[in-house]
């Protein structure tokens, strides 16, 4: 991680993690909107290193340019690469990609609304 | 009116990823209206009571499955389809739906191509509009080989 830039983060996909089960019976395949999730939270990591201290309230506010493109499935493992694009006016945006040993199987923007709730400041 | 048995022959999700309850309004292949109950006892509420970003969206697509869905199951009932989650554009957020809510998903196609469609997607609580954006499905032959999950 780069605070204030980039991160990139790991998640593993088995065979008999929760949601798996009924997305499909016995076809389990990790469903693209959990996949953007792991984008999301990925971003929520880099921003909350990305200030120096202070509470924080954050709220996803929009996502666009989201791309599924390759199932992902048991035995995979995903890396979550985050890029901070751009601050302004309390509005974060954040460009994720999706990886399975190098190829994209999601893309993503996701903007987050960023409120500072004490006294702090940004790096 | 298609209930959850109803539902469930049209889609492959079940338990714990099937995310709409009942369609309220249907035209095939065009628009639908479902509805998604939150009770606060299922899995996804930990310690928070709200509606995850991530399955409102999923909810949003499985009424748009139900729309193509039912269309091509009039036209070959034999037939093995469905749709996939292709992408989402300009979608926002303006809250998070929360437990004891029900939350209205509506759907309407306004671009098909080939294999895929564009949907407008709104989800409502009552009156009001708490999320909305273009949803895009990608839809043909069912990718699961053996019998049908229904």
């Amino acid at each position: 991680m780069e605070r204030g830039e980039s991160i990139k983060a790991a998640k593993l996909i088995t065979a008999d993690e929760y949601p798996l089960s009924g997305h499909f019976p016995g076809e389990p395949i990790m469903p693209g909107v959990l996949t953007l999730e792991g984008i999301a939270q990925s971003a929520l990591i880099l921003l909350a290193e990305s200030l120096s201290r202070g509470r924080v309230s954050c709220f996803l506010d929009r996502v666009d340019r989201v791309k599924f493109k390759r199932a992902l499935v048991p035995g995979d493992r995903v890396e979550f690469l985050v890029r901070l694009m751009k601050k302004e006016g309390g509005f974060w945006t954040f460009r994720g990609q999706a990886r399975i040993k190098g190829e994209i199987a999601a893309e993503a923007d996701v903007i987050f609304k960023v409120a500072l709730q004490e006294v702090g400041f940004e790096l | 009116m298609m209930e959850s048995r109803e539902i469930q022959s049209i889609l492959p999700h079940r338990y714990p990823f099937l995310l709409v309850d009942r369609i309220l309004e249907l035209e095939s292949g065009k628009k639908g209206v479902g509805i998604k109950n939150l009770t606060g006892g299922e899995w996804f509420f930990h310690g928070h009571p709200f509606y995850p970003h991530a399955l409102l969206l999923e909810s949003l697509a499985q009424v748009g499955g139900i729309v193509l869905g039912s269309k091509a199951r009039e036209e070959n009932p034999q037939g093995r389809v469905m749709g996939l989650f292709a992408g989402v554009s300009n979608f926002q957020f303006h809250r998070c739906a929360v437990m004891g809510e029900q939350v209205t998903l509506k759907v309407e196609v306004t671009q098909s191509l080939t294999s895929l469609y564009k949907f407008s997607a709104e989800a409502f609580v009552g009156e009001e509009k708490i999320a909305g954006g273009q949803i895009l499905l990608s839809f043909g032959r069912s990718p699961f080989g053996g019998p049908s999950p229904s």
